[in-house]
């Protein structure tokens, strides 16, 4: 045990930790959401975060810009959930299985790209912590909001895409509660019978929302790339995009959900760390379980949470029944 | 819905193979019959080829020749780029046009050519549609061509082939009318070396090759060794560009060794053209090879190493004009001027002197190129390339359980089986490996193909591959196996043939830690494994024991992530230790890049093991526990070899040079001194290492 640190720091730490780690998960499973509240279960999201992670870094590493990297791995995302979209929703292939395909192909192909492109793992400067100075709005002063005691750390010490992924929380929740697209993809999940007689497409419904799954896969990808690591390396994801489509259960198929179950796990991956760090006795192993057992527990939690989307991994055909 | 299954697995399959496309990307391939450049015995110094295989002997010719005498004849040559592009294609174009002139123009010498025959498949149809259309000499000029080239020559007997950058002729085919030559390239560069390190002012040198291969590796390997022999220090960093023909990658190249403090460029291909646009940019000279490309930038154009073909060209048509289609192989080389140093007026006086020095020595036989890069490279690799066993042709396959480029555990082993491949060349060697093979049951299916397929050794590069190893290694009891880390041949279950190997990766965790010790101020140090097992938990018990014995009162901070592969909880826990006051950061395994992110933009230094992670952060990284897999796959390859096909366990120590330590200068002295007193100590036994309980 460590007495220079005080409780207060290390709770800080594995708090800052926890709201940084949590960033990947949050667009993945966000994305992931939408797609599985509109009856598509998209297994394909980590092959998707990989070609995101590479688009993004390659284009930040070109170009020196870190928003073209956002941007390229928007559009290779978006490009993916297409391909997806095409699959399952005009197809109407089996969603597990091509999911997994679309796996398959996202990981073969950056490993490819960064063979032929890249050849050996480069680091690139990514989106930096943005730390809140007022000197860059131009005040002539050297103070900056994560100096702030306590919140400063925790808060205002991230870079600008983990702010992005927590500001997208209630934004989804506003668009899936609040208003007709979002009435429109819930319909299309519990019954895309009703939803088609009472005149909303279901596969134009789905497209979007698979696209759109597609495009924040890509973003997750590019989170790690170009702003938590700044490197590529092949298969960097690791089974991070997996993990993001059980936190869309975990979640109970809602925005705060999914946020809960994001921050749940990374802190308590943090708070493992920790625990090593500080040579709290247990077994790394034991610790390395940690954050599986807890979401384990919490899901086993008599939580109220909203029933699975009635029509999930059912494809859609009009006058079947 | 059942109908589009075929979609799925069109998708599936396609994904596959875009995986082994990935994986087997730079597999290299020994399918070419092209011969392992010369290399000496870097001991000794008389440039003695290489026993392998004893290559067609080199007929030196002179680079100027008559062209008169010469009947009326038709060549056509077949080419990898464009006659314009001031590299390869264009030089032997530009000779045969010469020789066009002097012989007395079109009526005379005809012309044929086809551009831009990348692919080989084009290639050998239009090799074969020269020769049907009667040329009497069809000229291959790319290695690449040589397999089509030896299959399509036994068709036209009459005809005259020729080919390189090759020294087989293809006697021991039956073949006798292909012409071989290559160009000594090695020479040249050493004097563009010379060149270059007498006109460098920050002592680093920029060198954008194409593709690790033929003579654009000879011209960078001696373009090396011109340098450091013309001064020691000099800093050469060489980045290939994987592609002839990327002139954008060749920029950025070019723009990269800029920013790396370059103040002199050098490259070979047609691709340099883009770097030397951005050299003209930044007024950075450039060193020119195989054309004159002085045309493109006259001002930063310094001096260049010119391929005169002509000598060549005139000898195969005399030859072939007396009856004698084929059989010999051509080097151009200085001394018989089919290498030619074009110095510019706005070289410094004084480097071109030094330069013309190295020249005349390489002619007179004073200076031996070849040495000087064995012995480069013998710097660069320690003394394991001291001694290497003469060795059978072999096939080597490896089940990784990362990928090649991970940093650390594979790629440690990838890289030392291509050094040796590299030493013996393809022919001798050849590489085949699965990455990514997490999925223990996959990896047991690439291990039983890759053993029905032939390959002599194979080697599960994962202790968790033993149970499935020890099931399928009696059904090929003519292949090698080869897994790790572990002591355990299975012996004892009855299997023979299977070799087990073990870093003992404590001795140079030792020595790191001791390192480490001396480099803490804060006397707290981050320790990011893993999991706690095989050499990652006696790396971890090595460092901690090093540490203590260095300084009791320095904390080791150890923590594991559970996952070899997951870089942002590494690079999180890198994050931890440093919250938690670390201010020295070790670690293992290829998760790792993430966690020295972190420490780079920290300012932390990182202590490396296994591979060299030097590339990814130059000033972080200070000093690594490099794994030298190269005497451990020799034991193994000649062990099989002599009939003995397992049974034996490697370990990989310092001792035996299968670990190596790598200091950067940046480190104190004394840090330093106190960590080599450790190395002499485990080596002499004087020091033991004993597990201490971690904190």
């Amino acid at each position: 045990m460590n007495e220079n640190l005080t409780i207060l720091a290390i709770v800080l730490g594995i708090l800052h930790s926890g709201i940084r780690l949590a960033t990947p998960y949050l667009y993945a499973s966000l994305g992931e959401m939408f797609g599985q509240r509109s009856g598509v279960l998209n297994l394909g999201v980590e092959g998707i975060m990989l070609l995101g992670a590479f688009f993004g870094f390659f284009a930040t590493f070109q170009t020196g810009n870190p928003w073209l990297g956002f941007l390229a791995a928007m559009v290779v995302g978006a490009l993916m959930g297409l391909l997806m979209a095409f699959i399952s929703v005009t197809l109407k292939a089996e969603q597990g299985i091509s999911g997994i395909g679309l796996y398959l192909f996202g990981l073969g192909a950056s490993s490819l790209l960064f063979k032929t492109m890249l050849g050996t793992v480069e680091g690139v400067s990514g989106f930096a912590p943005l730390n809140f100075c007022l000197s860059s709005v131009g005040i002539d002063s050297s103070f900056c909001l994560s100096q702030v005691p306590i919140a400063g750390d925790i808060v205002f010490s991230h870079s600008v895409m983990t702010y992005i992924a927590y500001a997208l929380v209630p934004i989804s929740a506003w668009v899936l509660g609040r208003t007709t697209i979002g009435l429109k993809i819930k319909a299309v999940g519990q019954n895309p019978e009703a939803a088609d007689s009472l005149g909303v497409s279901v596969d134009r419904t789905r497209y979007m929302t698979v696209t759109f799954g597609g495009l924040m896969a890509g973003i997750a990808g590019a989170s790690l790339s170009i702003s938590l690591l700044n490197i590529f390396q092949e298969n960097m994801t690791n089974g991070l995009g997996f993990i993001a489509v059980a936190l869309v259960y975990f979640g109970g198929w809602s925005p705060w959900g999914v946020l809960v179950g994001a921050l749940l796990f990374s802190t308590v991956n943090a708070l493992q760390l920790w625990a090593q760090v500080l040579g709290l006795n247990i077994p790394s192993d034991v610790a390395v379980m940690l954050p599986y057992l807890m979401t384990i527990l919490a899901l086993a939690l008599p939580i109220r949470r909203a029933a699975q989307p009635a029509a999930l991994t059912r494809p859609f055909t009009r006058g079947e029944n | 819905m059942k109908k589009r299954n075929w979609l799925i697995v069109l998708l599936v399959v396609l994904g596959l193979l875009l995986a082994a496309c990935g994986g087997s990307g730079s597999t290299p391939e020994a399918a070419e019959p092209t011969e392992a450049p010369p290399k000496a015995e870097p001991t000794e110094a008389p440039a003695e080829p290489e026993p392998t295989e004893a290559p067609a002997e080199s007929e030196s010719v002179p680079a100027e020749g008559d062209a008169s005498g010469i009947e009326s004849i038709r060549i056509a040559i077949v080419m990898p780029s464009t006659v314009t592009d001031l590299a390869w294609s264009q030089a032997i174009y530009d000779a045969l046009v010469r020789i066009q002139e002097d012989a007395g123009g079109e009526d005379v010498v005809e012309i044929a050519f086809t551009e831009n025959m990348f692919n080989v498949t084009d290639a050998a149809a239009a090799i074969r549609d020269y020769a049907a259309d009667g040329y009497d000499i069809v000229i291959a000029h790319g290695t690449q061509y040589g397999t089509s080239l030896f299959e399509i020559a036994p068709d036209f007997p009459e005809t005259s082939f020729a080919w390189g950058t090759a020294t087989d002729t293809g006697k021991d085919a039956g073949l006798d009318n292909v012409f071989a030559y290559e160009a000594r390239a090695e020479q040249g560069g050493y004097v563009g070396g010379v060149l270059a390190a007498n006109m460098s002012e920050s002592g680093v040198l920029g060198v954008v090759g194409p593709v690790e291969a033929g003579d654009a590796k000879l011209y960078i390997d001696g373009f090396v060794a011109g340098a450091k022999a013309a001064n020691p220090d000099v800093t050469v960093n060489v980045s290939y560009t994987g592609s002839f023909g990327d002139t954008a990658l060749a920029a950025e190249a070019a723009n990269t060794h800029i920013q790396a403090g370059a103040d002199v460029l050098t490259g070979s291909a047609q691709q340099v053209v883009g770097a030397i646009g951005v050299a003209k940019e930044q007024g950075i000279p450039w060193i020119g090879t195989q054309s004159d490309q002085s045309s493109l930038a006259p001002d930063i154009v310094v001096g260049s190493q010119l391929y005169k073909w002509d000598g060549v060209l005139l000898d195969i048509i005399a030859k072939h004009q007396a009856g004698e289609l084929g059989g010999t192989a051509y080097a151009l080389t200085l001394d018989n001027g089919g290498l030619i140093m074009d110095y510019r007026d706005n070289a410094p006086a004084d480097a071109v002197a030094a330069a013309q020095e190295a020249e005349a020595g390489i002619v007179a036989g004073s200076i031996d190129v070849i040495a000087a890069m064995a012995g480069e490279e013998q710097m660069e690799e320690g003394d394991g390339a001291a001694e290497m066993p003469d060795i059978e042709p072999v096939r080597v396959a490896i089940v990784m359980p990362s990928t090649t480029t991970d940093l650390a555990w594979s790629q440690s082993l990838y890289d030392s089986l291509v050094e040796l491949q590299d030493f013996y060349g393809e022919d001798v060697i050849e590489i085949a490996f699965t990455e990514n093979m997490f999925n223990v049951t996959d990896a047991a299916a690439a291990i039983r193909d890759y053993a029905a397929d032939g390959y002599d050794l194979v080697i599960a590069h994962g202790a968790q591959y033993g149970s499935s190893l020890f099931e399928l290694a009696p059904d090929f009891p003519e292949t090698s196996f080869a897994w790790g880390t572990t002591t355990d041949t299975g012996e004892s279950e009855g299997v023979t043939n299977v070799f087990a190997y073990e870093p003992r990766l404590e001795q140079g965790g030792y020595v790191s830690g001791v390192l480490a010790a001396h480099l803490t101020e804060s006397g707290i140090i981050g320790v990011i494994g893993p999991v706690d097992a095989g050499d990652a938990k006696l790396h971890v018990d090595g460092f901690v024991a090093g540490v203590k014995d260095a300084d009791p009162e320095v904390q080791v901070n150890v923590s594991f992530t559970g996952s070899f592969g997951d870089t942002a909880l590494a690079a999180e826990a890198a994050n931890t230790h440093i919250a938690a006051g670390a201010d020295v950061l070790t670690g293992s395994a290829q998760q790792v890049v993430g966690a020295i992110g972190v420490a780079k933009d920290a300012g932390i230094p990182w202590l490396g093991v296994q591979a060299d992670q030097t590339p990814l952060a130059p000033d972080t990284v200070v000093a690594t526990v490099l794994y030298d897999w190269q005497p451990t796959l020799l034991e193994m390859i000649t062990s099989l070899q002599a009939g003995e096909y397992g049974g034996k366990v490697l370990q990989l120590t310092l001792e035996n040079g299968g670990q190596k330590m790598i200091y950067a200068d940046s480190l104190p002295e004394d840090a330093v001194a106190a960590a080599q007193a450790a190395e002499a100590g485990i080596i002499d036994g004087s020091i033991e290492i004993v597990a201490e309980p971690r904190n």
